[in-house]
């Protein structure tokens, strides 16, 4: 997957560049809106990370850009502003999704991911790793083939995992993939908790490989070359 | 008493004052003239009766329609060479008891005898002018209180349209809005100076207050990109080869940059509340969004083992901005979790007129209208960062839905309002019997026992 991130923060843009080269995406930067400009005339990307507010433009007006030259490239908008009509602007002019700053390393890999499974992966809703099998439209699990039954968070807790295969997911990243922005002000880290053991137990009479490792007191970890050795 | 009415008091005032005076002046001067006038007349007779006395012509009785009596002078001593005038008013019944007697002298000295010379008239008495005076003066009167009243009215509406146009302007005036107040131009002085005034300081009001909104709108969406920063590259540090120790240490950093980011989100939460961001015209169905609320918490609730009692109409639409429908309900809903006990109750009430949570807590140190207020805290739980109920509170003054909070017998009870033009008493017995109603009990479903 090729990407454009388009970010004036230098160091964020590192850290999200250092994050996905390890995905083995291809990453470019811009730093600003002509940069941006420059490089979608003369590459085509999978997807673009965006952020809204720029040293010398708006984002929202490299949108339009991006739809009068018809370039189809997921659009994930990146920014400060939790501001809501940003948000449907954005979409309403063709992004594909919006996450706010300050934002978890993993989640913004997984929106990333859902967009380009949406815009690119026409249909194809499978997320397969070894024996365990996803479906993103219907939200069914299955482990060898045999289906297994998930309750949506369960589902979502998974899906992240394996998008986020062999990265330390923190209590934090996790429980606000989960549950969002706004039930944030509870404690949600017993949950995380309980919803991780669930999760394992099931796969486990399912027969499925206990993939997921405990990473100290920071969070969880889907190893994914657990199993690699036996 | 409005200035209108003080101003045609005082002014009334000063006619019922000023008028008899005038009137006194007028009657005075009236009545000389009168008598002048029939004083000449005597004397211009006198004089001519005299000439012919002193001609040697003996006089008629009567001159220019007037009696005449001549008579020798018997008086002694110096004859007085000026006419003697005499008022007589004969308080008789009759004709002239309405008038008054005038009566000259004239003594003159002719062919050696003195003669006295006189002559009256009759005019009309004092009296009479002065009653016809006073029914003038009490129809005048009562002419210009009538006049005053009325033309004050009318003309007040002109006059003092631009002073009410002000002070409705400056009722209505909003910082919030920024809108420069409109006044009506004006040719009274004191109304320019007025508006002149209230133009500045309006102007200046939303000058200082756009500057400061400004500053804390900025510093919030500004602390956004470094706490972004400083959340990926502690991600990044925990993907690397790390201890225990180390764990620890990034697990609480973890932790103060989720609470930093919490409060940073509330805060703008609560800017864009104050700038009216969320208005709508639509009204939403409430119920739906509570039953969802109420779905995304039921872990929560489970893991509390807290037994949920929900009695709630069916179709309540609230004209509300569905994402602070979801703000509200959240924080309500997450409020009565985090601060119950366990195996403790929630009630969950929703009607067409309001909406009530209660949940069972230990009583609370602070006055609960107190917990309203940013950054106050019942007990200082560290999970919580003190903005749950003021965004609440916010929210409902951004809808005006009035909003108690109560607590007595271990029950912790919020109610919001729809409507903001009822009265409400702290607590209204409600029934919950009308047929159109769901009536349900979420005892905890997921298990999450060892």
């Amino acid at each position: 997957m090729k990407i454009l991130i388009i970010e004036d923060n230098k160091e964020l843009a590192h850290s999200m560049t250092y994050y996905l080269e390890e995905e083995h995406y291809i990453c470019e930067c811009a730093y600003n809106y002509n940069e941006a400009l420059e490089r979608l005339s003369f590459n085509t990307y999978d997807c673009l990370l965006l952020d809204i507010m720029l040293p010398d433009g708006n984002g929202l007006n490299l949108l339009n850009h991006i739809k009068s030259e018809k370039i189809n490239s997921g659009i994930l908008i990146i920014s400060a502003k939790d501001a809501l009509d940003d948000k449907i602007k954005g979409l309403e002019k063709g992004a594909d999704d919006y996450i706010t700053k300050p934002f978890h390393l993993p989640e913004l890999h997984a929106r990333l991911r859902a967009v380009y499974r949406r815009k690119k992966m026409d249909g194809y809703n499978d997320v397969r790793f070894n024996e365990i099998l996803l479906n993103t439209d219907t939200f069914e699990v299955f482990i060898h083939e045999n289906r297994l039954d998930v309750t949506q968070k369960e589902f979502e807790l998974l899906l992240y995992f394996l998008v986020n295969k062999n990265r330390v997911l923190s209590k934090q990243s996790i429980a606000n993939h989960l549950w969002g922005d706004h039930t944030d002000n509870l404690a949600n880290f017993d949950f995380v908790y309980q919803h991780v053991k669930n999760l394992r137990k099931k796969i486990a009479i399912a027969q499925g490989n206990d993939y997921v490792e405990t990473i100290y007191g920071l969070g969880y970890k889907f190893n994914a070359s657990k199993y690699n050795g036996s | 008493m409005n200035l209108l009415n003080k101003i045609s008091i005082w002014f009334i005032a000063i006619v019922l004052l000023v008028t008899p005076l005038s009137m006194y002046i007028s009657y005075s001067n009236i009545k000389k003239r009168l008598d002048n006038v029939e004083i000449e007349r005597l004397r211009s007779v006198n004089n001519y009766v005299a000439a012919q006395l002193k001609r040697g012509e003996t006089p008629e009785k009567t001159s220019q329609g007037l009696p005449i009596s001549i008579k020798p002078y018997t008086g002694s001593g110096i004859i007085p060479t000026n006419p003697e005038i005499i008022h007589t008013c004969l308080d008789n019944n009759g004709p002239s008891r309405n008038e008054c007697k005038i009566q000259i002298n004239t003594f003159v000295t002719a062919a050696n005898k003195t003669y006295k010379i006189s002559s009256y008239s009759y005019i009309t008495s004092t009296e009479q002018i002065m009653k016809g005076m006073l029914t003038a003066l009490l129809l005048k009167v009562l002419l210009i209180t009538a006049i005053v009243f009325i033309t004050a009215r009318i003309l007040s509406r002109y006059i003092l349209k631009p002073f009410h146009h002000a002070i409705d302007n400056i009722h209505h005036f909003n910082i919030q809005k920024r809108e420069p107040l409109q006044l009506l131009s004006t040719s009274t002085n004191e109304f320019k100076k007025l508006n002149e005034f209230l133009r500045l300081m309006t102007d200046k009001a939303i000058e200082d207050y756009t500057s400061v909104k400004e500053f804390s709108e900025n510093a919030s969406h500004e602390v956004q990109t470094p706490l972004a920063i400083i959340q990926s590259k502690v991600e990044l540090l925990a993907e690397t080869e790390i201890n225990a120790k180390q764990a620890a240490l990034l697990t609480d950093i973890q932790n103060s940059i989720d609470k930093l980011t919490r409060i940073n989100r509330s805060l703008i939460l609560l800017t864009k509340l104050n700038n009216q961001e969320f208005l709508t015209h639509e009204k939403l169905k409430f119920c739906r969004v509570e039953k969802e609320t109420i779905h995304a918490y039921s872990d929560h609730i489970a893991l509390k083992n807290i037994t949920l009692n929900r009695h709630c109409e069916k179709d309540v639409y609230i004209k509300i901005h569905p994402a602070l429908a979801e703000i509200l309900l959240n924080n309500l809903l997450s409020n009565a979790i985090r601060h119950n006990v366990k195996n403790g109750n929630i009630e969950i009430s929703l009607t067409h007129k309001f909406f009530r949570i209660s949940n069972t807590g230990l009583p609370p140190d602070i006055p609960t209208q107190e917990l309203f207020k940013r950054f106050k805290k019942s007990n200082q739980s560290t999970e919580s960062i003190g903005l749950g109920l003021s965004i609440v509170k916010q929210i409902c003054e951004v809808n005006t839905f009035p909003v108690h909070y109560d607590f007595s017998d271990g029950w912790h009870c919020i109610t919001v309002y729809f409507d903001s033009t009822e009265n409400h008493s702290l607590f209204t017995p409600t029934s919950y019997s009308t047929p159109a109603q769901e009536i349900e009990n979420i005892k905890p479903s997921l298990n999450f026992a060892e």
